[in-house]
């Protein structure tokens, strides 16, 4: 290990002097505005993508197809509105990291975040950071990491923002967000409603969606304070009251009923000073379920942690060209279920990051964390970035890191199985990335390799039952391209983005693909508008992958690849300093395309839905 | 590399098979592609059934889909035969019909039944347990079937978690696994007026097997450690005219043996990847094994002719089939079978 590292070190460094002797000219960093300024400032050799308030406001599917359609994000989902998974890069949805306001939120039952459990109505920003985050983000942050923020406006203003949806399969979705600042205080408040039916017809079989109905509700409410110049206080909190059915396989019906209450609640003061700045967060996040595996009848199992957090972060500005960060992170998981008894466990983390940003054309990150963990140990994490600015219209990045991911409550504590020898999942990778800019064209290239250990896996054992292991090794490696282009003619404005990725994911001991990777994925996107009209196209390219660890072709071992495509037409009603009034239709699986995302789980046939959307 | 070479082999055997046909004399009309062979029960999902030729040179996976173009449901339980047909039972709440020589569907019956395990047949009628809802202890029950019409005409309440069935001289001989709990009672039905009686045997009954002498052998794989209130597992015999039992050969702690096959005068079981033979006239339980298996889980046993067929199940690749020679412990074959292999029968 201590050979690549120091291999990474040499690449780095022989870097850095092409860079300082080559470059001549001074081009501004594009400046994005997060509030987890960690995205911000420590991820310059990072591929970092933001959706911003516009494309979150223009969608009205759910957040699992935003992010299919716009990212290199593969999604696995139990046909439409059911469990919904991420996975970034050949890695699995335990391994990608979901942050909301800085802090993780991925359960700490199975490791995992449910996508079909956010509501985007609600969160002002996505930020899709490819590549390994565990030294800032924690466990799980192996492929990447998804990260939804709140920002609070401080400057005088009010606004309200309705949008009233309905579409096929009785679907109606009602959401308000009220956003009110002036200098001092900022809040914003959003509520959300969805139910559905979603019974739509399976394609070329004469079934439907049994047993998928869905309904939720979020709530959304954040605050900032200025107590002084220097002192801001913020209070964050979302809730989540889903209650969906589970449906069922094309050859087994279901009657299974589940139901989710999260919420999460973060109280923040930060004090800005001239070359320091001080964040004490404390949160309080609380995931629940219930699970019917008969909803007509009074016996559920449930399951349920609460965690405390508190953690502080402070920056400190040594010169123009260094600066250092400091996080100390204290957790405490309290569980509860029907599986696993009364269990708690605790963690603290220390992490220091240091960013050298010699010119504007080079920016140097290193980074390392160790946590200490009631249950076992945990390995010292690291990170190194660089990017280098070479010209105006060329970007080198690179980044280097090890990951990890830590047992969940279910590996631990589940009876029976539970296995308390666990260690965490171990990950080194490296990432190189080319991003080619031009005012109408953005073109980014980047390839990596992953290789992680001691991958954590349930298995039948002699005694008859399933038992996690740290057994499987796998790597991964691919490229990720993304081709944006910008144009306008007079008042027609059109935009163009794609996204394609090639990633091969193998289990070391098999050489074989694993499971749900596909090696293809791709999607484009081309959007139009010409005064109060726009309209866009959306296609979805998702390569066959393997349903068992076999490698075989067929029905029982493969899932085979579909093309999927969107068209949405919107018209600005009215448009005033005060008001706008959009009213949008959207028609998603227009070519009626039959597939499966997860075998056995027809997906949605064609459909529409419509929007009225009101801003005042 | 194994599959292209069996691939390989069936492929060259069909071709010799077929070329021989013209040369074989045997006058009988086959009833169906799936006769002399071995049946795969696979819980999935998506269920399926396997089957390999008697002389092992044939193998076919995904038989039941190949012939109807559907799927059974998951998760597949356990195949009953009676007479030329089948019947397949699957835990979500159906039992597929079908001829058993050519695996078309004849029928389905869904009403009356919620989750059940296993079936057995006396006459015109069949038995099959059923959990009901596995999460209340009170509510399980065994489905009367007629057969005729493939309904569910009556029940049968027994006690928690009722697993294999086995008929024997109009009698019902059920063994309680005990579902999502655990239970260590026998129930016997009297199937002409419905009436039960239980037999109390070691905890977890599961495996049954009628033997030489006309006794009922039980196997009980005892609670595990993890159920905070472990116990000894058992091999119980048990008369059959009375209900007495005869003996109990415990195991020592913390052995918890799950698979048992009956064949002339041997209970085969397995025990941590070793294979044990008890004789009928046994009064304990063997000290050394007859041989060793490699199996990463041992999920399925039979035994027919000298042969060890065991099943080693996988749930997220296929799975593979082991046949061993009783004599010398040798593997003999194995064939790569769906995913979730469980059972194993002789058709």
């Amino acid at each position: 290990m201590k050979q690549s590292i120091l291999f990474l070190l040499g690449v780095l460094f022989s870097l850095s002097i092409v860079a300082q002797t080559k470059l001549d000219s001074v081009q501004k960093l594009e400046e994005v505005v997060l509030n987890d300024v960690k995205l911000n400032q420590n991820a310059a050799g990072f591929k970092v993508t933001v959706l911003n308030d516009s494309i979150l406001s223009k969608n009205n599917s759910t957040f699992t197809n935003l992010l299919r359609f716009n990212s290199n994000i593969y999604f696995k989902e139990n046909g439409y509105g059911m469990v919904s998974s991420p996975s970034f890069r050949g890695t699995n949805a335990s391994q990608t990291a979901v942050i909301w306001n800085g802090i993780s939120i991925n359960s700490q039952l199975n490791g995992q975040t449910d996508f079909n459990t956010i509501n985007t109505n609600n969160i002002n920003q996505v930020v899709i950071r490819n590549g390994g985050g565990s030294v800032q983000y924690g466990s799980g942050a192996i492929g990447g990491s998804i990260h939804l923020d709140n920002t609070l406006d401080f400057s005088s203003h009010l606004k309200n923002d309705v949008k009233l949806n309905y579409g096929s399969f009785n679907t109606k979705n009602v959401s308000f967000v009220t956003d009110y600042g002036n200098e001092k205080f900022a809040f914003n408040i959003g509520i959300n409603y969805i139910d559905s039916e979603n019974d739509y017809k399976y394609l070329s079989k004469d079934q439907v969606n049994e047993n998928g109905a869905f309904n939720n509700l979020s709530l959304s409410a954040n605050l900032g304070y200025f107590m002084s110049d220097k002192d801001v206080i913020k209070l964050y909190h979302q809730s989540f009251l889903g209650e969906r059915e589970f449906s069922g396989t094309t050859a087994t019906p279901s009657k299974s009923k589940y139901e989710d209450r999260n919420s999460r609640s973060m109280l923040e003061w930060s004090r800005n000073g001239l070359s320091y700045t001080s964040a004490l967060k404390v949160a309080y996040i609380k995931e629940h379920f219930d699970f019917f595996q008969n909803k007509d009848s009074e016996f559920f199992s449930f399951g349920e942690v609460s965690t405390l957090l508190l953690k502080h972060n402070f920056d400190y500005k040594l010169s123009k060209t260094l600066s250092v960060k400091s996080i100390l992170d204290y957790n405490y998981f309290e569980g509860e279920g029907s599986s696993f008894g009364e269990p708690n466990r605790r963690a603290f983390s220390a992490t220091g990051l240091l960013q050298y940003n010699p010119n504007k054309k080079v920016n140097l990150g290193f980074n390392v964390r160790q946590d200490v963990m009631s249950n076992f140990k945990s390995p010292l994490l690291f990170s190194m970035d660089g990017a280098f600015r070479f010209s105006n219209h060329y970007k080198l990045k690179i980044n280097g890191s090890k990951n990890f991911r830590v047992p969940t409550f279910n590996d631990l504590y589940w009876q029976p199985g539970g296995n308390l020898d666990l260690v965490p999942e171990s990950s080194y990778q490296v990432d190189l990335g080319h991003v080619v800019s031009f005012n109408w064209l953005k073109f980014q290239l980047n390839t990596y390799y992953i290789s992680t250990e001691d991958l954590i896996q349930w298995q039948p054992g002699l005694s008859g039952f399933w038992s996690p292991q740290n057994i499987a090794k796998s790597h991964s490696y691919g490229a990720e391209v993304g081709v944006d282009i910008t144009k306008t003619f007079n008042k027609h404005q059109l935009k163009f983005t794609s996204n394609y990725s090639y990633t091969v994911s193998e289990n070391l001991e098999t050489n074989k693909q694993l499971i749900y990777v596909p090696f293809h994925k791709a999607n484009v996107s081309l959007a139009y508008s010409f005064n109060k009209f726009s309209a866009y196209y959306q296609h979805l390219f998702n390569g066959s992958v393997f349903t068992t660890a076999d490698n075989l072709k067929g029905s029982f071992y493969s899932l085979e690849p579909y093309d999927v495509a969107n068209l949405g037409l919107n018209y600005k009603i009215i448009k005033t300093t005060k008001n706008e009034l959009d009213l949008g239709i959207n028609i998603s699986n227009i070519f009626n395309e039959i597939y499966q995302n997860v075998a056995f789980r027809p997906m949605p046939n064609r459909n529409f839905n419509i929007q009225l959307h009101y801003k005042f | 590399m194994k599959k292209i070479i069996y691939s390989i082999l069936t492929l060259s055997l069909l071709v010799f098979s077929c070329s021989n046909d013209d040369d074989l004399a045997t006058p009988s009309e086959p009833l169906g592609d799936y006769e002399n062979g071995i049946i795969v029960s696979t819980e999935g999902g998506p269920s399926s059934i396997s089957y390999i030729s008697n002389d092992l040179s044939t193998l076919e996976n995904q038989v039941y889909f190949n012939v109807n173009n559907e799927n059974l449901g998951v998760y597949l339980q356990s195949v009953g035969f009676n007479g030329n047909k089948a019947y397949i039972v699957v835990d979500a709440g159906t039992i597929t019909v079908v001829n058993r020589y050519t695996f078309e569907k004849l029928g389905e019956i869904s009403t009356g039944l919620s989750l059940p395990r296993y079936i057995a047949f006396d006459g015109d009628t069949a038995y099959v347990s059923d959990w009901a809802d596995p999460s209340d202890a009170t509510d399980d029950y065994i489905a009367v079937v007629d057969l005729n019409s493939n309904t569910v005409t009556s029940t049968i309440a027994v006690g928690e978690g009722p697993e294999q069935v086995l008929v024997n001289s109009s009698k019902l001989y059920v063994s309680h696994k005990g579902g999502y709990s655990t239970n260590n009672i026998v129930t016997v039905v009297n199937t002409a007026d419905s009436t039960t009686d239980t037999i109390i045997v070691g905890s977890k009954p599961d495996e049954m097997a009628i033997n030489n002498q006309g006794d009922l052998v039980v196997l009980s794989g005892g609670n595990e450690s993890w159920t905070g209130n472990e116990t000894q597992a058992s091999i119980t015999k048990i008369d059959m005219s009375d209900n007495s039992i005869i003996s109990a050969l415990t195991f020592a702690d913390g052995e918890h043996p799950g698979l048992m096959a009956y064949d002339n005068g041997m209970a085969y079981y397995v025990l941590n990847n070793e294979v044990y033979g008890l004789t009928d006239a046994a009064t304990a339980l063997p000290a050394t094994s007859l041989f060793s298996i490699t199996a990463s889980y041992a999920y399925g046993l039979s035994v027919k002719n000298n042969e060890l067929f065991l099943a080693d199940a996988s749930f997220s690749a296929n799975s593979t089939l082991f046949v061993y020679d009783i004599a010398t412990g040798t593997e003999t074959n194995s064939f790569a079978v769906g995913i979730g292999a469980s059972k194993i029968y002789f058709n």
